[in-house]
Order: C-alpha cells, then structure tokens, then sequence
C-alpha cells in the first residue's frame, strides 16, 4: 500500500510503464496513487512520453532503413549461408575423380606406375644420350666433381678415348670451354667494390675444376 | 558493466518467454511457440534431419529478423553492418543450436548473441578508427544511401532525421555503461526488464532504476541541446 505522503519509486513507475506497454493490468494501488498524486502522475507522464516518442522515432527510421525488400533479402541470404553451412566439407580427388567411387582407390595405382616408369624411361634415355652422342656431356659432368683422387682419372680416361674417336666434337666442345672460361673470367671479380669483401670471403669451385681439367 | 562488456549468458532463472513483436508483448506463458519451435529444431539437428531444421528455423528468422535488424542498427548506426551483424547472429543461432536449453527463451538467447556480436564489431571498428584514418570525417552510414530507405525522402527530412539521430546517439553514448545496455535491451531490443535481467544478471529492480534514470539523463540531454 502506498500512502499519500510517499512517491512511486523510479522502479515502480518503470515496472507501470512496462505493464501497459506489454497489456498487462497495472498495479491497484499505484494506478490509484498516480490518479491522486500529481508529482507521480506527472514523472510517469513524462516517462511515458519520452519513452513512446523515441520508440516512434526509432521504428520509423528503422523501417526507413530496413524496408520490407531489403528484409527479404536479408532472409534470403540468412537461409543461403545457412544452407552452405550446413554442407558437410568435402575432399575432391585430383583431377576430377570422385573419391566416393569404389574403384578411384584402385584406379590410382595405375598413374603412379606409368608416372615412375616415364621418369626411369626418362633418365635413362638421358643417360645413355648424353654418353653415346655427346661425348662432352661425360666430360663437363666430370669435371664437375673434384678430381683429388685415385679414381677421377679413371673416369676422364674413357671420354679421351671418345675425343680421339670423334675430332670434330673437340673442336665444339673446346669453343665451349673457352666461351665457359671468358665468361668464367669476366665474372670472376664483381665490378662493384663493396661487394669485393663478400667476394673474398666466398669458396670459389671454379679454378680447381679448370686445374682439374687442364 | 560497461557497454563493451558482453552481455551474459542467461541462468537458469531466466525470464518467462514473450512473444516476439511488440505489438504481441503479452502475459507470458509457460513456453512460446519461438522456444518450442527452437526446441524442435534442436531434437532435428540431433537426429542430422538438417533440411527440416532449416525450414523450420526460417520460421525463426523471419519472425525476430525486423527486431534484430533494430537492435543492430541501433548498436552499430551502419544499416550495412547491422545487415551482416543480423546474419551472423542467425547463423550462430543455427549452428549453436544444440547448446540452447529451453530454459531460456529462445529470444533471450538470440539477442544475447546477437548483441555480443554487435559489441564485438564495436570493438573493431574502435580498433579500424584508432589506426587507420577514416576516408572523411562523416559518422559511419550517414553518407551512404540505405537500401530503399531515407534517400527516397526529402533533402530536408533526411538532414532533420540525421541530427535527431546523431543528437540521440551522442547522447545514449554519455550514458553509463548499465545505463546504456539497459536502455538499449530495453528500447532498442524490446526486452522487459526480467528478460534484461536474465541476460545481464542485474536484479529485475535495478534495471527498473537503471532504466528510469537512463531516461531522465537523455532527457535532460536532449532538452538541454534543443
């Protein structure tokens, strides 16, 4: 019971305004106090007017902003996501076949086989080209390896063989060597002197695989 | 409570449900439809029935879409941000459905998500302002032209809604921070103050209070600037 001489607290008023707003019935005795007492009645009126009007206020220019259209929309994309979502991830098998086939894992072996017998195919034939048909081939990849025991003389002993068996691949091969040494002498200092410490400091393979050859 | 804090998560105690729009704000019964339907389509996900989850929960959608699209209108003031910040709610909604307990009205549930998401994008959006220049010096969407909405209206009109909107926005802004979340849960978000209660844990009371004085401040605000 609320007497004459008290006011409506801050709360009651807000849980009055609440009830009326939702169509509940409001308080007994607070509708009687806000009927009797002007400073209540007055608070609660300007609580409700304020409150009514920012609503009007907020609805309306919510509704400019989100217009029937643009909620529909909004609705499309929500179900669409949702619908992408909901889509379990799934792993597709390169290229084009699908995992789900009973025979895709059977099916694989068969490229794996041709993929290692081409790349053997392919090695050989390199091989075997380079020894028979370019007999520097041999050579150059020798000369690549520091020859500072026993058996790199063995190895440089059969490409002599092929130079005196073919003469007018020497020639080639030697115009080779000498295209290869000018380029390896124009390189063999940088021109830019900063970098000339750097130079130093880095091992250079080029003069021992010339020495090794010569 | 600051406005930036996250809103928490509903006990057990929560509020009994209401119903969805405003004009449907009624005694509230044991369990809405909204929350039985939430029910439902949490037993069908259960169950992997994912289709039917999905039409169901459009039902959803479309009946708390329009309040959600307030709520972060009036958080974020970009209506291109509140439209990605709707869908992401809706989206996490769906995807976290098996954690939702009927306990808690679904639509207490939803718009404590959909308000930690709106208080997250703040967050980066104070982080993109506080290290990026902005491209001028306008408030976030005042210069971009809404989808059908204020840029059919008149010049006049538009600038008249565009101060009362920056005026109102200042002022929520100097609100204190419980201040603030209560009027928004309660204004912006239509919840009653048992429901603002439930999602932040504030006594049904003191949201009462915190909800009158934050109306008096604005007031005083608004009457002082006009």
């Amino acid at each position: 019971m609320i007497g004459r001489s008290e006011h409506l607290p801050d709360d009651r008023l807000v849980e009055c305004y609440f009830s009326d707003r939702g169509g509940e019935p409001l308080d007994p005795p607070a509708v009687e106090h806000l009927a009797d007492c002007q400073s209540c009645g007055m608070r609660y009126a300007e609580l409700v007017g304020f409150l009514d009007d920012m609503r009007t206020a907020s609805d309306v220019e919510t509704d400019a902003v989100f217009t029937p259209e643009r909620l529909h929309q909004q609705h499309e994309h929500i179900l669409r996501r949702l619908e992408h979502a909901s889509r379990s991830a799934r792993v597709i098998s390169f290229p084009g076949q699908s995992s789900s086939h009973p025979a895709a894992a059977a099916g694989r072996v068969a490229p794996r086989w041709l993929a290692a017998a081409a790349a053997a195919g392919l090695f050989v034939g390199v091989a075997v080209g380079g020894t028979f048909l370019h007999p520097g081939f041999e050579r150059s990849v020798t000369s690549m390896h520091v020859a500072n025991n026993a058996t790199a003389a063995a190895r440089l002993a059969p490409s002599a063989t092929v130079l005196v068996n073919a003469p007018a691949n020497v020639s080639d091969s030697i115009d080779d060597d000498a295209f290869l040494m000018q380029l390896e002498f124009a390189l063999e200092r940088p021109h830019t002197q900063e970098l000339q410490p750097f130079d130093a400091l880095t091992p250079h393979v080029r003069p021992v695989g010339v020495n090794d050859i010569h | 409570m600051s406005d930036q804090q996250s809103v928490r998560q509903p006990g057990p105690a929560a509020a009994p449900p209401v119903a969805n729009s405003r004009e449907r704000r009624t005694v509230p019964g044991p369990a809405s439809e909204d929350t039985r339907l939430a029910v439902e389509i949490r037993e069908l996900v259960a169950h992997g029935d994912m289709d039917d989850a999905r039409d169901r929960f459009a039902g959803l959608v479309a009946a708390h879409q329009r309040r959600a699209s307030r709520i972060a209108y009036q958080y974020l003031r970009d209506a291109a941000e509140a439209d990605e910040a709707v869908q992401d709610a809706f989206v996490k909604a769906f995807g976290h459905i098996a954690s939702y307990r009927e306990a808690w009205p679904f639509e207490v549930w939803f718009t404590r998500i959909l308000i930690n998401g709106c208080l997250d994008r703040r967050k980066a959006r104070a982080r993109r302002d506080r290290w990026f220049a902005p491209a001028d010096d306008t408030p976030h969407d005042e210069t971009r032209v809404p989808f059908g909405g204020v840029a059919e209206l008149d010049p006049e009109a538009q600038l008249l809604a565009r101060e009362r909107r920056a005026r109102l926005s200042a002022a929520i802004d100097r609100l204190d921070g419980r201040q603030r979340t209560v009027f928004m849960l309660c204004h912006y978000g239509d919840c009653t103050p048992r429901e603002v209660s439930a999602m932040t844990g504030l006594n049904e009371s003191t949201v009462r209070v915190h909800l009158f004085r934050a109306a008096r401040k604005l007031r005083a605000l608004l009457g002082a600037k006009s």
